[in-house]
């Protein structure tokens, strides 16, 4: 028998010296192949010539049939087991690899069952012996008690790995895992497909990553907002307190009304930081309603209660504008609209609130006659701490916080926030929700 | 009106805040009590059981959390809590102690008030609000 192909070069994209590999096995095969049929076409020539006894020509012939058959096999022993050395050792660098990862790496056959971890998996789970983690996905998942953060479990089809296996791209999500010493982790899973040649998923690689500092360093965060708040508010509460009280007497002095203002206005700056800095986090809960935006502007302007100057306001808009919000948010956004209007205006100039419907949106808008935005600074009007009035005679206070903030409640509303302005003449300020479909009212 | 003898409790860290709200009660009429932490609270609650609790939830010692627990486990529903927060969800700070009302701060004197004859009217409906 002759053997006529080189041994299976390794899969291309797994091996780095790919190129040095394969040109170095064509280049064997080739040598092996000139020679076998040097040695095939010389030795027949050599026998045919200088042996004539027909017995000792068929004998000649099957040794020189055994020596070809015994030198390939010693050229393929070399050749397949040089292939084994550098795929072993390439194998191990990536285990190596693997292993210094910090994240829990985990492959995934396409029948769904674990085929290799990485250290960090056993690490995290607990499970220290590899062999235990090469189990169907669905075992893997109840050993490690895999479920979502509030506890429910979850679903197969929402593996990331079985996902990734389909061929679909499964974003990150958030799951806790206990370990064997019974405590439990939270991490955030993700995975991705290797295709085979023909475009199969062939394999599935799973990413765990231990959440758990992300996590404290957040609740931590959130524990020190609390507890500004806190400590700032119960201040304002007495001053306040005290300043209604001394309101209450037979003939209170002026200046207390003021002092009751600015702790409003004080408190709701206190307000204002706390909500850009968790909307920062981005683990605000928006609690949704379906409800009337005119309705809903309507009742702020009705209760803006005593303004300084008295500033006309009129409002302007017919229920139906129903828009899917939450309404704490909404109402905030809206009263830190009019609050800049009133400011940036003069005291005895009207300030105009709208609320219509446009095509699928409901429009929002307030318009003062007040000093304008100059133009060089419109640009980064929406910019956080940002105030486009700093430094100007028209500077009226304020730490920049609450448009930013209101931009992004509108967006996280799936709404937008603009507006125009000139110098001198005034400012409207819009935002536009989308409408709520009939879907919303279920 | 409510009657002059309703208790109010008053659990709150802050002493010019307790006094604040002690000046204001006892204005309107109400014996109102003190206490600078959720301990000092349980003590007042065994000695004299108020009509209504206004629980500040962040104190030194014991917190309103844990005040709410324990009172609810000795007392159950003996008197109604409100709760006066300064977080950003009042409402969900009561429904975290299963409250009876929240106050968020910083709070109107007449909101305080308000609060308090509510209770005080719902519970001595055997007294005559007006004598």
């Amino acid at each position: 028998m002759v053997p006529s192909a080189p041994p299976e070069a390794p899969p291309r994209r797994e091996q780095p010296t790919d190129g040095r590999l394969r040109g170095s096995s064509l280049y064997i095969a080739a040598l092996f192949v000139v020679s076998g049929l040097a040695w095939v076409g010389l030795s027949g020539l050599a026998i045919d010539r200088y042996v004539t006894d027909p017995a000792l020509q068929s004998r000649l012939r099957t040794f020189e049939d055994v020596v070809y058959v015994a030198i390939s096999g010693v050229i393929l022993y070399v050749l397949i087991s040089r292939s084994e050395e550098r795929l072993r050792r390439f194998g191990d660098e990536l285990h190596a690899t693997l292993d210094s990862l910090g994240d829990g790496v985990l492959v995934v056959g396409a029948d769904g069952r674990i085929l290799d971890v990485n250290r960090a998996v056993t690490e995290l789970t607990g499970i220290q012996r590899r062999q235990e983690h090469l189990v169907a996905i669905q075992e893997w998942t109840q050993r490690v008690n895999l479920r979502q953060r509030d506890g429910s479990p979850v679903a197969p089809e929402q593996f990331a790995t079985l996902r990734a296996l389909r061929g679909e791209r499964p974003g990150a999500y958030e799951a806790m895992i206990r370990r064997t010493d019974g405590s439990d982790l939270p991490v955030s899973i993700t995975a991705a497909t290797i295709y085979d040649r023909a475009g199969r998923p062939r394999l599935a690689v799973a990413v765990v990553r231990d959440t758990s500092e992300a996590l404290r360093l957040s609740q931590t965060r959130e524990e020190l907002l609390a507890t500004a708040a806190h400590e700032l508010k119960t201040p304002l509460s007495v001053i306040k307190a005290h300043a209604q009280l001394l309101l209450r007497r037979a003939e209170p002095e002026p200046g207390l009304q003021v002092i009751v203002r600015q702790v409003d206005r004080l408190t709701r700056l206190v307000q204002q930081i706390l909500d850009a800095s968790r909307l920062r986090l981005d683990n605000v809960e928006l609690r949704w309603e379906r409800l009337d935006l005119a309705e809903t502007a309507a009742v702020v302007v009705t209760d803006l209660g005593p303004r300084p100057g008295g500033h006309p306001v009129t409002f302007e808009g017919r229920g139906g504008a129903w828009v899917r919000a939450d309404r704490d948010r909404i109402t905030r956004v809206i009263t830190a609209l009019v609050d800049n209007a009133l400011r940036f205006s003069p005291a005895d100039s009207p300030v105009e609130v709208r609320v219509g419907v446009r095509g699928r949106e409901t429009i929002f808008s307030v318009l003062d006659h007040g000093v304008g935005i100059p133009p060089e600074r419109q640009d980064r009007v929406f910019e956080r701490f940002y105030r486009a009035h700093s430094g100007v005679p028209d500077d009226r206070g304020g730490l920049g916080v609450g448009l930013d903030t209101c931009r992004e409640i509108v967006a996280r509303h799936g709404g937008r926030m603009w507006f125009q302005s000139e110098p001198g003449t005034g400012s409207t300020f819009l935002f536009a929700l989308p409408l709520a479909g009939e879907e919303a009212r279920a | 009106m409510s009657g002059p003898a309703f208790g109010v409790l008053v659990v709150e860290d802050d002493v010019d805040l307790a006094s604040l709200m002690a000046l204001v009660l006892g204005d309107a009429g109400y014996r109102v009590r003190t206490a600078p932490e959720g301990g000092a609270a349980l003590q007042r609650v065994a000695e004299e059981m108020p009509g209504l609790i206004l629980l500040d939830m962040r104190m030194p010692g014991m917190n309103g959390w844990e005040f709410a627990r324990q009172f609810r486990a000795r007392h159950g529903r003996a008197a109604p809590i409100v709760v006066v927060t300064a977080a950003e969800n009042a409402r969900a700070r009561a429904a975290e102690v299963d409250a009876e009302g929240w106050l968020a701060k910083p709070f109107e004197i007449e909101e305080v008030l308000r609060i308090v004859s509510e209770h005080a009217a719902a519970g001595q409906p055997s007294a005559p609000a007006e004598p």
